[in-house]
């Protein structure tokens, strides 16, 4: 279970990657932020499975608190984004 | 085996943490500044996690996800959105 | 003893099919030509790449006997995350989707099919 795992370990890295050069390379500011949003999620999903993997059981709940404040950075952004449309 | 992943990974995390850090410095657009700003916290929480200190990360990520770009997405909604 | 078995498997095959869309989100977040055609990438890696996996854990925390009793908690803390990824990764991705719309912050410009401006004009007759 452990080994097979942790072979599965490598892929969440590439796509993490693949993400962030999204963040470099996007054009405007909603590209990078849907893109970080993104990233956010995995990375969420990828603590859980990793304090599965080291066996510590307590490390589990920073993947609720990523989760939660990812979303919170959309909204902030959005909000930002429809203000400058009503012409403050 | 646990170890060289831990190590392989925070490897990644602060090669990217380094080019993000670097990017929000340059950057003029100010948005785009704490979009990248964003993402370096997001990669320290990760090395944080790695090094087995959770509550660490509990405290870093409100901090560097939630409340940094609030306040400065108030400010720079106040003032210029171009640095000179 | 069986059923901790079949948790685990199922959660591995959970993990890994999350694995595989995460890659697939990833690659279409960095091929596709704009904006609004990204949103399907990102929203495929929030569904496909993140709830899947989250509940695969969970599983697999369940099916695991040396984790004690804190195996119900991960299991417990696994199940809402996955949930909460599942209506927080759609509303972040509509809002801002329709800031970006009415602000005019993204490029259009490989249209197929506007049906919003259809209705729109169609009203405005």
């Amino acid at each position: 279970m452990s080994l097979a795992l942790s072979c599965l370990i490598p892929l969440y890295i590439v796509a993490i990657v693949l993400y962030a050069v999204r963040v470099l390379k996007g054009p405007t500011v909603s590209d990078r932020v849907l893109a970080v949003d993104a990233l956010g999620f995995d990375l969420a999903a990828f603590l859980t499975i990793l304090s599965v993997l080291f066996r510590a059981p307590i490390m589990v709940t920073t993947a609720l608190v990523l989760a939660l404040w990812i979303y919170a950075l959309d909204i902030y952004v959005a909000k930002y984004l429809e203000s400058k449309e009503m012409g403050d | 085996m646990i170890d060289l992943i831990a190590a392989l990974l925070m490897a990644v995390a602060a090669v990217t943490s380094i080019v993000f850090t670097y990017l929000a410095v340059v950057e003029k657009n100010l948005v785009q500044a704490v979009v990248f700003s964003a993402v370096q916290s997001t990669m320290y929480a990760l090395i944080y996690f790695l090094l087995m200190a959770p509550d660490i990360v509990l405290v870093y990520l409100p901090v560097g996800v939630g409340i940094y770009p609030a306040i400065v997405l108030l400010l720079i909604k106040k003032t210029d959105k171009v640095d000179e | 003893m069986l059923w901790e078995t079949v948790c685990s498997v199922v959660g591995l095959i959970l993990v890994a099919v999350g694995a595989f869309c995460d890659i697939a989100a990833a690659i279409g977040i960095n091929r596709f030509p704009n904006f609004f055609v990204r949103l399907h990438a990102a929203t495929v890696g929030a569904i496909g790449g993140a709830v899947v996996p989250t509940f695969g854990a969970g599983l697999i925390a369940l099916g695991s006997p040396e984790l004690g009793n804190y195996r119900f908690f991960v299991a417990g803390v696994s199940f809402t995350t996955g949930l909460m990824i599942m209506i927080l990764g759609q509303a972040g991705a509509h809002a801002l989707a329709r800031a970006t719309l009415k602000a005019k912050a993204a490029p259009l410009e490989p249209c197929v099919h506007n049906a919003l401006r259809e209705r729109e004009e169609v009203r405005g007759e």
